[in-house]
């Protein structure tokens, strides 16, 4: 019986395997856009830092500055030691294959190699973005589910209300203001950092709460950014199922509301929402930027504020790579998890 | 992509027609504050925003109703004449953000074929950027202008507006009337002229706002990183100041200092939100027939 009261996405009868080779040609072509798609980033990070002004070396050929290098055959050296001197087809040349190899050049301004600094800083951003998405998948999700099930009352519109709101505010102003109110008027929270400063944990446990503890206020600031969009989606596509005949059968079958809702309505809400999920990685790590910088987090967006200070070419190029990388995967990902959620979409 | 073709616009902010209207003026009233500002701000201020006007942090009371900063410049005056730039930016990048992302999809939805899928793979792309980090390269290789600045926004944010009126083309397209046209042999040019353009116009509109509203959000996130004309006071380069100084959380400062200019760029951000979700309502198709 449970399998005629299956949502639709799975009722569309289809042939076993008719679709499989054409499924998988439709795999390949993704998975070959996507790698089109890095080797443009790649590509762009390399050329815009050297098409538009600024220059790497300009501190060391100002006379007004104070690391003014003196002598003409001394900057000369100094160029020719970054490589800044060959044409810019070997200067590309030499980034790719150092990219193969997983070497991202020296870093101008810290002068340690790009890939150590990288390595140390993305597992916080990935920490704090990773678990901004999940958290606000979560609360949109429900909260959507359920705002499409009270529809028109006041539930729903206190729900839209304040989330179009919230989505509305810039995460810099969230997280000013959630530093305020937390960690200055009433000092729960840390105002800065991932963690002690001089730790000395008793115990595992005692290390992950203080990294959870360091971790909530910049968790909530990239949180709140990212509900509304998602919650809208889910919200929208669920009541436009909860009109369908099939809700209808499975509510006279008496059913409970909890699978009616999560079983029935919420699986077709979950397409566009995964998509939703996708195109949010980029926006997630975009703001994690500005809330790594007010809450001076360790990760990679402290590291970006830096680089582009300091005109760090290789950093800048190591940060576009690995966030073009993260964001692409994130994408890919998300398109073969469409496709095996819903059975239709490799068939076209 | 077909996982990313998504007809209906799910993100459509759906609440009743009264409620939308009242919402709308209000948004409406605000930004004629705003706008006010822009045009009188030089003479409402008292001092310009870079005159040393007082001493070193001073609090609020006397010459200086919101006190003074570190350098000793007029803290209200900054703040009204903040809202220069971030009108501007948003007039511009509004502007900027629907032409391209019109022109591009116009094209797409009017010449299906090969040049709809390369416009629509260009825009998928363009999609899953990770924009702002470019943002804020570009912006700190260039200088970040305020036509600059804005040419950037459009350059990286038009996808959303193509494909909403790259569909409303395709649907359009299927009328009636544009067939019946087509079949009188009319050309491409006087289709688009008579037929496609004067309905997409309302339709822009919808768009701009919320583009208009981004790039305020964009702007004062850029010049918080330092990226803008430093001689043109901004509301984003008032809370870098203020939280540059570390002692403003110790001290009351940041009463004066850091929250004001939040508050007034979180306004202005609801007011355009406001105001764009009445248009929305009012002018696009899809949502008026979905919001009950």
């Amino acid at each position: 019986m449970t399998q005629v009261l299956r949502p639709p996405a799975t009722m569309t009868t289809a042939p076993a395997d008719s679709g499989r080779g054409r499924r998988r040609t439709a795999y390949i072509r993704t998975i070959g856009l996507y790698l089109v798609t890095l080797f443009a980033a790649v590509t762009l990070t390399f050329l815009l830092p050297r098409y538009l002004p600024g220059d790497p070396l300009a501190a060391l050929n100002d006379a007004d500055s104070g690391t003014y290098v003196y002598d003409a055959q001394e900057r000369d050296k100094i160029a020719a030691y970054y490589g800044l001197d060959k044409p810019l087809i070997s200067q590309y040349g030499s980034y790719l294959s150092g990219l193969t190899r997983g070497d991202f050049g020296w870093s101008i301004s810290q002068n340690v190699p790009v890939s150590t600094l990288l390595r140390n800083r993305l597992p916080w951003t990935l920490l704090l973005t990773g678990s901004a998405l999940l958290l606000s998948s979560a609360i949109s999700y429900f909260a959507g589910l359920t705002a499409a099930w009270h529809r028109g009352r006041f539930a729903d519109r206190a729900l839209i209300t304040v989330l179009s709101v919230t989505r509305a505010i810039p995460e810099y102003a969230i997280a000013s203001g959630l530093l305020i109110l937390f960690a200055v008027t009433y000092p729960v929270f840390p105002q800065a950092g991932a963690h002690e400063a001089f730790p000395t944990y008793s115990s595992t446990w005692d290390h992950i709460s203080d990294i959870l503890f360091h971790l909530a206020l910049p968790l909530v600031a990239l949180t709140l950014g990212l509900v509304a969009n998602k919650f809208l989606i889910v919200r929208n596509t669920a009541i436009a199922t909860l009109g369908e005949d099939y809700m209808v059968l499975a509510r006279a079958k008496g059913l409970s509301r909890r699978v009616l809702k999560y079983r029935h309505s919420g699986r077709n809400a979950l397409l566009p929402f995964v998509t939703a999920l996708g195109i949010q990685t980029a926006f997630a790590l975009g703001g994690s930027v500005f809330v790594e910088t007010i809450f001076a987090y360790p990760g990679m967006g402290t590291l970006l504020e830096r680089a582009v200070f300091a005109r760090d070419y290789p950093l800048l190029q190591g940060y576009f790579v690995v966030i073009a990388v993260v964001v692409l995967v994130a994408n890919l990902l998300t398109e073969l998890t469409y496709t095996k959620l819903d059975p239709r979409v490799g068939r076209r | 992509m077909t996982a990313t073709t998504i007809t209906r616009s799910p993100r459509a902010v759906p609440l009743s027609g009264r409620w939308t209207r009242v919402a709308g003026g209000l948004g409406g009233v605000i930004l004629t504050v705003y706008v006010g500002l822009l045009f009188f701000g030089s003479q409402l201020a008292p001092f310009r925003a870079t005159e040393l006007a007082g001493r070193s942090l001073e609090s609020p009371g006397g010459d200086h109703l919101l006190g003074t900063n570190v350098l000793g410049q007029d803290l209200a005056s900054q703040l009204i004449l903040g809202a220069r730039a971030s009108l501007l930016v948003a007039l511009l990048a509004g502007v900027g953000t629907v032409l391209l992302g019109g022109i591009i999809g116009i094209l797409a939805g009017w010449f299906p074929g090969w040049l709809d899928s390369l416009l629509m793979r260009a825009t998928d792309l363009t999609l899953i950027l990770p924009k702002l980090p470019l943002l804020l390269l570009i912006g700190a290789l260039t200088g970040g202008s305020v036509v600059g600045l804005s040419l950037v926004i459009s350059l990286l944010f038009w996808p959303t507006a193509a494909r909403i009126l790259r569909s409303q083309v395709l649907t359009l397209r299927s009328r009636t009337h544009v067939r019946a046209a087509t079949g009188f042999g009319a050309g491409t040019w006087h289709q688009l002229r008579r037929h496609i353009l004067p309905d997409l116009g309302l339709l822009s509109v919808a768009e701009f706002i919320p583009a208009a509203g981004r790039a305020v959000g964009l702007q004062a996130g850029l010049a918080f990183f330092g990226i803008g004309d430093p001689t043109q006071p901004s509301w984003g380069a008032m809370i870098r100041d203020a939280i540059a100084y570390r002692g403003v959380f110790i001290t009351d400062a940041w009463k004066w200092w850091l929250a004001p200019p939040v508050l007034a760029l979180v306004l202005l951000i609801i007011a355009i939100t406001l105001l764009g979700t009445a248009a929305e309502r009012r002018f696009s198709p899809r949502v008026a027939r979905h919001s009950r």
